[in-house]
């Protein structure tokens, strides 16, 4: 069972200028949460709070809470690398690694110590067909993955999350580089991973939100202005800044 | 999205529905005045005008149709696009209704009537006015103006039992009255019903405003 990833009074800042404000907010296991709002609004640092990658941004400064199930991830007893491990990330552009696809998908099991072949192989194999690449790449392991085309590349990024059986994926604008047809791939992709992983997705593109998230999220000027179901969301918002923003209103 | 561009066509829309829905109040009065008048002429061109409401439905459902494809429009865009899609379909069956109304004065073109049609045309007065305010609402985006609306389908209904009651006491006392009384029971129903769309287009307003389906009509 995917675990919940909730933050508490989640605050940050860089170099004392406050990006997000007091965030309270909760993805429940295996559901697909969408951050919806303007550029800058902060999602992508809500986003990079949830695995601690906003540290790594010289000058920011994060105060409150983020409990993966009941653990909190700031913690100072908390393992960074294995808490990376369980929540795994993909970026807006695909960024695989100049070694082959075998390498790309095994580079985090072997990272994290496993070495046999054997199960590599299995890792590898299971990781591409649940990223929906398997087919696509079978016999041709060993061909550099930077010829993929940009939809597959993409993919084997997630497989490359997913070998190291993560149990929350990010996903920052996963499709904002890919044209229609491997936006579709990856959107009925997310859709099969749902129920198994807990998915926050940050997107510009309202209609992914609509199609594949369970609940959808609005941040406007580092504040969470609303948080419910899609369906209900992108029919009849609550919030007048919601309405404002999903209908091509919305101003600063 | 390209706010004005849309903006455009949302005004556009609510013109041609606004359009749709006077000539659908016309059909209406014309049917029933075509009853208590005998005129046969004005009833067969009631008849032949359904046409140009069932293309103007087409119509808007095309540009309708055409807006979601299109725009993909969100939030109080999608409800005010899709509730266009169900007014139309209420107004059509609105002016179903006035041509089979004008098809009871071409039977009863050549009889006295029975009684004095006093209630008729009353109940259809209320009740295109319930279609005038229903597209009011809508325009205005106005809650309170569809609840009014709303409350004037009790006078109609009121009035439909006042009307069935009367011509039952007469079919009951002359039998020989009974083929017109029941045409005339049928007008009164077509009315009744015509009434219960504008309650519907009340609703489905209501709907656009605030979000939320409600039954008001009990």
């Amino acid at each position: 069972m995917a675990p919940t990833i909730r933050t508490e009074h989640l605050s940050v800042s860089y170099h004392r200028t406050p990006v997000l404000h007091q965030i309270s907010l909760e993805a429940a296991g295996g559901e697909v949460l969408a951050l919806i709002g303007p550029s800058g609004c902060g999602k992508s640092t809500f986003l990079r709070a949830l695995n601690r990658l906003v540290e790594e941004t010289p000058g920011a400064r994060v105060e409150g809470r983020v409990y993966l199930g009941n653990m909190n991830i700031y913690a100072p007893s908390v393992d960074v690398t294995q808490l990376r491990r369980r929540v795994g990330m993909v970026f807006q552009a695909p960024n695989p690694f100049p070694f082959s696809i075998f390498d790309n998908v095994a580079y985090g099991p072997r990272l994290h110590g496993v070495t046999d072949a054997g199960e590599l192989r299995r890792i590898v194999e299971r990781s591409l067909q649940e990223a929906a690449l398997w087919d696509e790449v079978r016999g041709k392991l060993r061909r550099p993955a930077l010829t993929l085309s940009g939809g597959q590349q993409q993919r084997l990024c997630i497989a490359r999350a997913l070998a190291v059986d993560p149990e929350v994926l990010l996903l920052d604008e996963p499709t904002a580089a890919l044209d229609p047809l491997s936006t579709e791939k990856i959107e009925e992709l997310i859709a099969n991973l749902r129920g198994r992983y807990t998915i926050v997705m940050v997107t510009h593109n309202l209609r992914q939100a609509a199609r594949i998230s369970d609940r959808t999220a609005f941040f406007a000027e580092g504040r969470l202005v609303e948080v419910g179901w899609t369906r209900q969301m992108f029919t009849a918002p609550q919030d007048p800044r919601t309405e404002q923003y999903l209908t091509g209103r919305y101003q600063p | 999205m390209a706010r004005h561009y849309l903006n455009v066509q949302l005004t556009e829309l609510e013109q041609e529905l606004l359009r749709m829905g006077a000539l659908v109040e016309d059909q209406l009065r014309a049917a029933v005045r075509s009853l208590t008048e005998k005129n046969s002429a004005l009833a067969r061109q009631v008849i032949r005008d359904d046409d140009r409401v069932d293309q103007m439905e087409m119509d808007i459902e095309r540009r309708c149709l055409t807006l979601l494809a299109l725009q993909q429009p969100l939030a109080s865009d999608l409800r005010i696009i899709s509730t266009a899609l169900k007014i139309i379909t209420d107004l059509e069956r609105m002016a179903d209704h006035a041509a089979d109304i004008a098809k009871v004065t071409l039977r009863l073109e050549r009889e006295a009537f029975i009684k004095p049609l006093v209630d008729i045309p009353e109940m259809a007065r209320l009740a295109s006015s319930m279609v005038r305010l229903s597209l009011n609402a809508y325009v205005h985006r106005s809650t309170d103006e569809a609840e009014t609306m709303i409350r004037l389908d009790d006078d109609v209904d009121h009035l439909y039992a006042v009307i069935f009651r009367d011509l039952l006491e007469i079919m009951r006392q002359q039998p020989e009255t009974v083929s017109q009384g029941t045409h005339l029971l049928f007008v009164a129903n077509y009315i009744e019903r015509v009434a219960d769309h504008a309650t519907n287009i009340g609703e489905w307003v209501i709907f656009m405003v605030t979000g939320e389906r409600q039954e008001l009509n009990n």
